[in-house]
């Protein structure tokens, strides 16, 4: 106890000045750093099945698929999952939101 | 010609054919028979050829052959009657019935048989009326029988048999077979073939019941007066059983007769209703006491009766609810703090209640009911401790709520000290460790609140997998598929699944990108978890903060690899989440620190100053952490609990993070050290994360909130498709299907769904019907 009362007085850090151990006092020796990741999206959900993106769409969720349900952006820059987009153009090859032609930008991975 | 003289000339010769000729020899077979006296076999044939032959040749012979027979029958009977009446005394007279009867009867099988021609003649007669089942003769003999014996001795008979059965159920041993003689008597002499039960109905059924009333009426008040009810209960019990065996074996027992029954109905009317309050009245003494056994005894006697084990449902119900809470509340201490001696606690309870139920109810599915919503109460109980959910009421319609239990927090917590490396899960075997977890599961399954303890559970999941603190990873997993198994939402189960996943693909990750840098620094330093967004958090916010240049380095690295491996992903660092661990070197040795980022950050500002002091308002501004978990982290490394020398030494000194001010003055205390045992270390390790922050201050009020505002969103949901698929639906009948839907989450207050109701009505949602103004009507 007498040992952690007089290590709160300041002058035995000062007495401690010359023998400062050389290199910094601390050093990184491991981070773990975490991300989350989402889809890059103007809007968080999908205008056809009405889920977030970030989730599973309708379909999948019931069918209970393993793999990813992923995102895919056309060329208007507006976005859905996959497999709603794929249904979407069997029966109207435009954009649901903005009524453009619907040409695939790229594909969410 | 020739042939008609053939025949008549042969039936000549065996004599005349006339019923007046041929009667007198057949007379007296017919009373030898009767008598049981031996015929020979010559006799016993002629009797058929004479009957045939008289009748063939006389039209009216039957009848006249009826009357005969009749005579003689009732000349017989009178003999007997005279033999049998001459006995005074009842058994003797019952005896001498029974015997002559028993013979009787067997005649009447016999006899009928050579006289078949009547039969026939009177059948071909009245051929329309087939009904007539029973043959003539029998019948005959019968009613000649009840007029002259049975009418006679009737009163007698029955009186005989009746004091027999008292005397029998007084104790003393008697002869069975005569009570069941004129039992046999009365069913077998009646002749209407529609109700052939009525004369033992009548008389005997009657009495039998009466008798069993008065005999039981005074005796069994008597015990009940001499014994004390806990006897008397088991005295009705063993009687009951009794008088089943006698009913069965005195009673008619064919399928048309409902005597049995009758008579057992009565019996439970006597022994157990007319004294049914003063046996319940010991209910809850003998539940309190714990006597099973003679709580079987009263439950099975009060089955007996309709609605009779009401009653006992009431006081097991208001037991368990009392002894549950008042248990909670003599620990209240211990267990408002500890999550596992609260749950053992719980579990402890379910487990006496449960054997209470098998053991003095069988398990009832009726008591087991019982069981079920009163320990529900107990579970749910606010009076020992409570969560508070507030809202601002920022929401449509949201108002207050009131108050619920803690039991899921605490479940949860319970759940992660034995899936996290604990004392408490390094101490218990793995058979163990499973056994406790199922019983969480079933202490969930009393839970009203199910959301309350998924929150929990995923806030700790996700500490577990980002600290990689899990004691057992299959554990981990299996338990989530337990809680699939018990019925949790499917959307919330799988989100559970989705962290695994992620961080199993974060493991590839990892090494693909250590090959990638392999031989630089990053490689050894840097480990990345990079999870799916909707997985694992829903609130949005992210604290600032500004890295330490050696973290701050890695980032664009990183973010590069990613991008690379990626298409139409963008990262968030979640910095609140991530940690490390640093060395600190100073005079008295050198340790390994775990540390979160946070702490890392304002550490590391003293990296270029090692003597200095420095204010909190210099570290704000360097580490740029706002102001509440700038406090938490300083206070964290100021006065990390049990810790005899700390990281930092605060002036002046402190009692609570809220004390810093922005003057406050921090510095590296260079005589830092572990100590172990009283003695100082030179080198050694020490984590400092405690228990990972997963939220800040504000965001855990909006997590409460959330909570809030998501039931009343599921809530809303839930009455809109309800209403989708009804389209037109009671008030009472909506409800009931709306807790059937958000059960497994939660259960929504009344009130609750009332205003939601509104809210739906209001925008037009749906309307109310207005001829009736509790039937909704869905409105597309």
């Amino acid at each position: 106890m007498a040992d952690g009362q007089s290590l709160e007085e300041p002058p035995k850090v000062k007495k401690a000045k010359g023998k400062t151990p050389t290199g910094p006092l601390f050093t990184l020796k491991k981070w773990n750093a975490v991300a989350m990741w989402s889809w890059d999206v103007e809007c968080d959900t999908c205008a056809i099945c009405r889920v977030q993106v970030m989730d599973a769409c309708l379909r999948c969720q019931s069918d209970k698929k393993q793999e990813e349900c992923i995102v895919v952006w056309g060329e208007c820059n507006h976005s859905f999952h996959n497999c709603c987009m794929q249904l979407w153009i069997k029966q109207n090859n435009r954009c649901p939101l903005c009524q453009q032609e619907w040409t695939v930008q790229r594909f969410g991975s | 010609m020739a042939s008609v003289g053939t025949s008549s000339a042969l039936l000549r010769g065996n004599g005349s054919s006339n019923f007046t000729d041929q009667w007198p020899k057949m007379q007296p077979i017919v009373v030898k028979l009767l008598k049981q006296q031996e015929i020979t076999r010559q006799e016993w044939q002629d009797l058929f050829w004479d009957v045939h032959t008289v009748c063939s040749w006389d039209e009216k012979a039957p009848a006249k052959i009826q009357k005969a027979l009749e005579e003689v029958i009732l000349e017989f009977t009178r003999e007997i009657q005279t033999s049998v009446s001459q006995h005074k005394e009842e058994s003797a007279l019952l005896k001498a019935y029974i015997k002559e009867w028993t013979k009787f009867f067997t005649q009447c099988q016999y006899l009928p048989l050579p006289f078949q021609s009547i039969e026939v003649e009177n059948s071909a007669n009245k051929a329309n009326k087939k009904r007539q089942e029973g043959n003539k003769v029998q019948v005959l003999m019968l009613q000649t029988w009840n007029r002259s014996i049975f009418a006679d001795v009737r009163s007698q008979l029955l009186s005989a048999a009746m004091s027999f059965l008292y005397k029998e159920r007084s104790g003393e041993a008697y002869d069975a077979q005569l009570v069941i003689g004129v039992r046999e008597s009365f069913v077998n002499l009646c002749t209407d073939t529609s109700n052939k039960l009525q004369i033992y109905l009548e008389y005997f059924e009657k009495s039998y019941l009466e008798a069993t009333k008065e005999f039981y009426t005074s005796s069994s008040s008597q015990y009940l007066s001499e014994n004390g009810v806990q006897n008397y209960m088991r005295y009705a019990s063993d009687k009951i059983s009794e008088e089943q065996r006698r009913a069965t074996r005195y009673l008619e027992t064919s399928k048309d007769s409902q005597s049995v029954k009758l008579v057992m109905t009565e019996l439970d009317r006597i022994l157990i209703k007319t004294h049914s309050d003063v046996i319940l009245e010991e209910c809850p003494k003998l539940i309190s006491a714990n006597e099973v056994e003679k709580l079987m005894v009263m439950y099975r006697l009060m089955d007996r009766i309709a609605n009779g084990v009401d009653p006992m449902l009431k006081c097991l119900e208001s037991h368990i609810v009392n002894t549950g809470l008042s248990d909670m509340k003599a620990h209240a201490e211990v267990i408002t703090t500890d999550s596992e001696k609260y749950i053992e606690e719980l579990l402890k309870l379910f487990k006496l209640f449960s054997e209470l139920v098998k053991d003095a109810f069988g398990d009832d599915s009726r008591f087991l009911t019982s069981r079920d919503i009163a320990y529900k109460k107990v579970v749910n109980d606010v009076s020992v401790f409570k969560l508070e959910l507030g809202t601002k009421g920022k929401v449509s319609g949201a108002s207050k709520t009131h108050p619920e239990s803690k039991c899921p927090e605490l479940l949860a917590n319970y759940c992660d000290l034995l899936l996290r490396k604990t004392p408490l899960s390094k101490k218990l075997t793995s058979e163990e460790i499973d056994e406790k977890l199922r019983s969480v599961l079933l202490v969930l399954k009393y839970v009203q609140n199910k959301d309350v303890f998924m929150r929990y559970h995923k806030t700790h999941l996700t500490r577990r997998l980002i600290l990689e603190t899990s004691a057992d990873s299959e554990k981990e997993e299996n338990m989530v598929e337990w809680l699939r198994d018990v019925g949790m939402p499917a959307e919330y189960v799988n989100k559970l699944a989705r962290m695994f996943q992620d961080i199993k693909v974060s493991d590839d990750l990892n090494t693909e990108f250590k090959d990638k840098n392999k031989g630089s620094d990053t490689a050894d330093l840097v480990n990345i978890k990079v999870l799916n967004a909707g997985a694992w958090s829903r609130s949005s916010e992210r604290v600032p903060v500004s890295l330490p240049t050696e973290l701050e380095d890695f980032i664009p690295e990183v973010e590069e690899f990613y991008r690379k491996k990626h298409n139409g992903r963008k990262l968030t660092w979640h910095h609140i989440m991530s940690n490390g661990s640093i060395t600190f070197q100073n005079q008295v040795g050198k340790y390994e620190l775990e540390v979160t980022t946070f702490q890392m950050a304002v550490l590391f500002a003293w990296n270029q100053r090692p003597e200095d002091k420095i204010s909190f308002e210099s570290l704000r501004l360097a580490t740029e952490l706002p102001d509440p978990e700038l406090r938490r982290t300083l206070w964290s490394l100021v006065a990390f609990p049990k810790m005899k020398r700390q990281v930092l030494l605060a002036e002046p000194e402190v009692a609570s993070f809220k004390e810093f001010c922005d003057l406050t003055m921090f510095y590296v205390n260079q005589e830092f050290g572990l100590v172990k045992q009283g003695k100082l270390q030179k080198r050694g390790k020490i984590n400092l994360i405690g228990r990972l922050q997963l939220t800040t201050e504000k965001t855990k009020e909006e997590d409460n909130e959330g909570i809030v505002q998501l039931r009343i969103l599921r809530t809303q949901e839930a009455i809109v498709k309800i209403m989708k698929m009804r389209k037109r639906l009671t008030n009472a009948a909506l409800q009931t299907e709306l807790v059937e839907i958000l059960k497994n989450m939660f259960i929504p207050p009344k009130k609750m769904i009332k205003e939601q109701i509104e809210w739906l009505i209001e925008n037009k949602y749906m309307k109310r019907d207005e001829d009736n103004l509790s039937t909704f009507i869905y409105l597309a």
